[in-house]
């Protein structure tokens, strides 16, 4: 099973775009590693990994719009 | 004002006096770290920087109205930071305030982050009798359609950094050497819009007190060495 890396809950905020990556898709990654940034009210806002493992899918790329809870990707979790 | 309310939570201000754009972004990034680790507690930097102009998240250097050489001839640093937004500039006669503060304290809401600060800059307004309002879909504060104060944010680990800039008496030349935030807009100057002059501290005195009420703090001037425990080179 693969953890879905989800836009976190910034509060009254419908939607951001995507700054960019910090880490490619293949990656290793542990828990609360900076994965990605994302920017909205002229905020960056940097999303954490859910968990750790190997980050499998980036479901979103630069410049994206990505809106409430929407998925950003998918981390396998290491065993 | 007068006596302590027992309601609010007494948090540290620190008055930088005027400083260099590089020092007081190292010194942000270090009391971050501090504030994520739970070091410290919550902390307000004000500021007046020597001239720079800063690219954010968002930045393009198409932005930059003049070539680099002009900026280097004018004195003027660039810096490329992580807040978000587009290019501005900061330079004397403004009053730049950095929260660094955790969020999940304060609702864990990036929107109402933002409107808290940008209220404080409209309350501030209004206590030196200057009409200033938002603007949806364009952060900032604005009088009619020039902007007065321009924010730009970073939030890892839900710690705040950078802040708000609030055009006191800013020199206009400087501000014509960018498209700011992208836009073609005009920027505007407290001291432009009442017709006198006004201090710094006198407006950073009004926007901590907005702060206070809106954050529900209560500030405690404080030094820096006391907040990083160790003596601070400038």
């Amino acid at each position: 099973m693969h953890v879905e890396i989800r836009l976190p809950d910034l509060g009254d905020v419908e939607e951001v775009r995507v700054v960019g990556w910090l880490v490619a898709g293949g990656d290793t990654v542990n828990e609360g590693d900076d994965l990605l940034e994302v920017e909205t009210e002229k905020t960056t806002f940097v999303v954490p990994a859910p968990s750790s493992g190997r980050l499998v899918e980036v479901a979103v790329g630069e410049g994206e719009t990505v809106e409430r809870g929407g998925l950003l990707g998918r981390i396998e979790p290491s065993a | 004002m007068g006596g302590s309310n027992p309601r609010r939570s007494r948090t540290a201000h620190v008055a930088l006096g005027r400083a260099d754009y590089g020092w007081t972004l190292d010194l942000q990034r270090a009391l971050h770290g501090r504030r994520r680790t739970g070091e410290i507690a919550d902390v307000v930097l004000t500021v007046e920087h020597n001239p720079v102009m800063t690219f954010g998240r968002s930045g393009s250097r198409e932005h930059l109205l003049v070539p680099e050489s002009e900026l280097r001839r004018e004195g003027i640093e660039l810096f490329e930071v992580e807040r978000g937004g587009d290019v501005t500039y900061h330079g004397p006669g403004q009053l730049v305030v950095y929260p660094i503060v955790d969020l999940r304290d304060h609702g864990r809401d990036i929107r109402r982050f933002i409107r808290c600060l940008e209220d404080a800059a409209i309350g501030t307004l209004g206590e030196v009798g200057i009409d200033a309002g938002r603007r949806e879909g364009f952060p900032g504060v604005w009088v009619d359609a020039r902007k007065i104060a321009s924010i730009g944010v970073y939030v890892r680990g839900w710690v705040s950094l950078h802040g708000l800039a609030l055009n006191v008496a800013v020199n206009p030349a400087h501000f014509a050497m960018i498209r700011p935030c992208g836009l073609s807009i005009e920027t505007v100057s407290i001291v432009d819009l009442i017709g006198k002059t006004v201090s710094l501290d006198r407006i950073r005195d009004l926007f901590l007190a907005q702060m206070e009420a809106a954050f529900g703090w209560e500030f405690e001037p404080t030094g820096l060495a006391e907040v990083l425990g160790t003596e601070v080179v400038r």
